[in-house]
């Protein structure tokens, strides 16, 4: 009789922890090459696209954007959890350290 | 039969492009609105939108259910209360959540309290109508076998009133699930910086009405869903478990 909910629901459930282990994946190939995290750093993201108003306001939640140049944007006092979360997303390309403006 | 009839709809529509001849910020062609769909995807934005529509959506349900129940029974099963409180509730139903909007946004600030209060609102008074509507209608004759029977208050709510009301409370929220769906756009128009009611607003700010269209198309796809998946198997399962009422599927 609820059969239909519960297999909805399943599928949903399992399109949900796929698109987690997705994120955790791109995670750790992104932030391979940065470990170990500092406290706080400053980096470049390099997104797949030019960032629109939605990525600014994303990024700016995680730390301080000082400038975006094409389709990077060049962020300061980025903490550790800020930055996994930021490379949890799969539209952003690359993570780099930046020195600086 | 509904497939062809979306495909002729899509068939028209992407033909009547050119004949109208109007740029895609006026009448986008379904080719505009998929590739808008495909960017929206590959940005990342639909996905975040979504899921923040869909979080505030089954908070309010959630929460506006559970005290449209609550009061429903409240109201049913006394008297007092309601002499009290139906004035006012019939007074509070007339003033669409729209008007409250902006109020709740002085109070509360843009934000989640403010939709969720809004969406709250309107899915409240649905359930508590329906649900008091099948409280007062539960079958006196068997609330007197089961009191003769040594029932206390509670086993006659239990055993009798609650599953009388059971149809009447799923058709509350089949209802109110509805409301809530237009709840929520207005409240995210107003009140959100993402969900797809900002995204069918902000589309059209920013000349993107193709995104706009995705955001429309998204919203009764997602009602669909929810319909066919959840609330029709839920009244189905409560009809056949209760039996009380038939629905016009049924009879066929």
């Amino acid at each position: 009789m609820l059969r239909l909910p519960v297999l909805a629901s399943v599928v949903i459930a399992a399109v949900v922890l796929l698109y987690g282990a997705a994120g955790l994946l791109g995670e750790r190939h992104k932030l391979a090459a940065l470990a170990p995290l500092p406290p706080r750093g400053d980096y470049a993201i390099t997104l797949a696209f030019a960032p629109e108003r939605f990525h600014q306001l994303l990024l700016q939640d995680q730390g301080r954007l000082v400038e975006v140049r094409e389709r990077t944007v060049y962020m300061k006092d980025v903490a550790p959890a800020a930055l996994r979360d930021i490379a949890r997303a799969y539209w952003v390309a690359s993570i780099v350290p930046w020195s600086g403006p | 039969m509904g497939t062809a009839g979306v495909l002729l709809l899509l068939a028209a529509w992407q033909v009547s492009v050119p004949l109208v001849g109007l740029g895609p910020y006026f009448y986008p062609a379904p080719t505009d609105v998929v590739g808008a769909f495909g960017d929206l995807i590959r940005k990342g934005i639909l996905p975040v939108y979504l899921a923040d529509s869909l979080e505030r959506y089954l908070a309010g349900l959630a929460t506006g259910a559970a005290l449209g129940i609550a009061g429903g029974v409240l109201i049913g099963l006394n008297r007092r209360a309601s002499l009290a409180l139906s004035p006012l509730l019939k007074f509070l139903f007339a003033i669409v959540e729209v008007a409250w909007i902006p109020i709740f946004v002085v109070w509360f600030g843009y934000g989640p309290k403010t939709i969720l209060l809004a969406l709250v609102y309107v899915v409240f008074f649905p359930v508590l109508y329906n649900t008091l509507l099948g409280v007062r209608t539960a079958p006196q004759l068997l609330v007197n076998a089961v009191r003769s029977l040594g029932a206390s208050s509670f086993q006659v709510l239990r055993l009798v009133i609650l599953p009388s009301a059971l149809p009447g409370i799923i058709t509350g929220l089949r209802v109110g699930a509805g409301f809530a769906f237009r709840g929520l756009v207005f409240a995210e128009i107003i009140a959100a910086k993402t969900g797809i009611g900002y995204l069918i607003f902000e589309g059209t700010q920013s000349q993107q009405t193709a995104r706009t269209i995705v955001g429309m198309i998204i919203m009764g796809l997602l009602w669909l869903g929810i319909d066919q998946f959840y609330l029709r198997p839920l009244e189905r399962a409560t009809i056949q478990r209760w039996g009380l009422t038939v629905d016009a599927e049924q009879r066929r």
